[in-house]
């Protein structure tokens, strides 16, 4: 199996590419569905210590909110959608507004969480079919999964992933933000499997 | 005062009362204690994988339930405590995704921690008196060696105590 800690620059750039495509996929129907622009930011990838993921996205126990899907096919993936709290809240009632003309107060949380999950479902989804494209290859998307919780908790799935091999996680990171009145931005994380990685860098032809 | 440890990702801190030892947002992973009422000492782990077969190499000790348990124990020795006296609590274990019609082993990890934890517990021959597992929410846990009681704090749920 691949060893992350063997990563050098110009793989690093070349899995940065793949989000760039995947990100603009995905900002493409997010902006579809909320009919706002959507800005986005240069994509990164960084391998991060496992222990300290958090830090990499702000305090261990900021309030976040996060849609979970895995990648079904020849290459392994999981992605999350993760964004505070605050901005989850604010992209539902974007989304809602769209849908019936105003925002429904006091709505519970189980049909927010639901709103939330399908615009994670969409923008992850297009994100998919981006990579798709790129790597010449059919892959399904999972049925999402969401949580509003503490930033390190959800990060727990991270460990998951790569902390039986090492002691590095590989993220592939970009930042989406919706242009209204609300400043509201998101980030897409995209946690390739560990033993998906050769592929992955095959694919690209950068090993 | 009290002095506050911080117990990160992976970390394995051994302290004597009076301390507090707190650890941010367990999802998954386990935080637990172990604790000398007599001799006044405690220690906290924060583990994040059941077993350290498999791993090339072992950078933490705290990482893994298998490597956690015995260290926390021989650490706590060394500062006065003794084996026969300890007592464990422990909380976390979570799983924050469930992903229906998926058979995804990582996303079940937080079950096979509680179950290698306590296995590792019994084999040492340490009694659980009190656990806080399982479950969707992440957890902050805070131990007291006042009162040894373990304080945890899940969202929209507030604070029990055991």
């Amino acid at each position: 199996m691949l060893d992350l800690s063997s990563f050098n620059n110009l793989q690093l750039d070349a899995v940065r590419e793949v989000g760039n495509i995947g990100t603009g996929n995905a900002a493409t129907a997010l902006s579809k569905l909320l009919s706002c622009a959507v800005e986005i930011a240069v994509p990164r990838a960084d391998l991060v210590s496992i222990y300290s993921l958090s830090e990499y996205y702000g305090n261990a126990d900021n309030v976040v909110a996060a849609v979970f899907v895995r990648s079904m096919g020849e290459f392994g993936c999981s992605f999350i959608f993760i964004q505070d709290e605050q901005a989850a809240d604010l992209m539902v009632g974007l989304l809602l507004k769209q849908q019936f003309g105003f925002i429904p107060t006091d709505l519970p949380q189980d049909v927010k969480d639901s709103a939330l999950s399908e615009v994670g479902n969409i923008v992850l989804s297009s994100f998919l079919r981006g990579i798709n494209s790129l790597l010449g290859v059919q892959q399904q998307i999972s049925v999402p999964g969401v949580a509003r919780d503490m930033l390190a908790s959800i990060l727990d799935v991270v460990v998951s992933i790569f902390g039986q091999m090492g002691e590095m996680a590989l993220f592939i990171n970009t930042e989406l933000r919706v242009e209204g009145v609300d400043k509201i931005s998101g980030n897409i994380v995209m946690l390739p499997d560990p033993d998906a990685l050769e592929l992955l860098l095959k694919k690209l032809q950068v090993l | 005062m009290e002095k506050t440890a911080h117990v990160g990702m992976a970390d394995l801190v051994v302290v004597s009362a009076p301390a507090k030892m707190i650890t941010l947002g367990l999802g998954s992973c386990i935080g637990l204690v172990i604790f000398d009422t007599t001799a006044k000492v405690a220690g906290m782990a924060h583990i994040m994988l059941p077993d350290s077969r498999g791993a090339k190499t072992v950078e933490k000790v705290g990482k893994f339930a298998d490597t956690a348990v015995p260290t926390l124990i021989d650490e706590m020795t060394k500062k006065g405590a003794s084996k026969s006296r300890m007592k464990a609590k422990m909380a976390g274990g979570a799983q924050m995704f469930a992903l229906p019609n998926s058979s995804n082993d990582f996303l079940s990890v937080g079950a096979r921690n509680i179950k290698e934890t306590t296995a590792m517990l019994s084999k040492e021959g340490i009694p659980l008196i009190a656990s806080d597992t399982g479950g969707n929410k992440g957890r902050t846990v805070e131990f007291s060696t006042e009162t040894w009681t373990l304080a945890i704090k899940t969202l929209g749920k507030g604070q029990t105590e055991i």
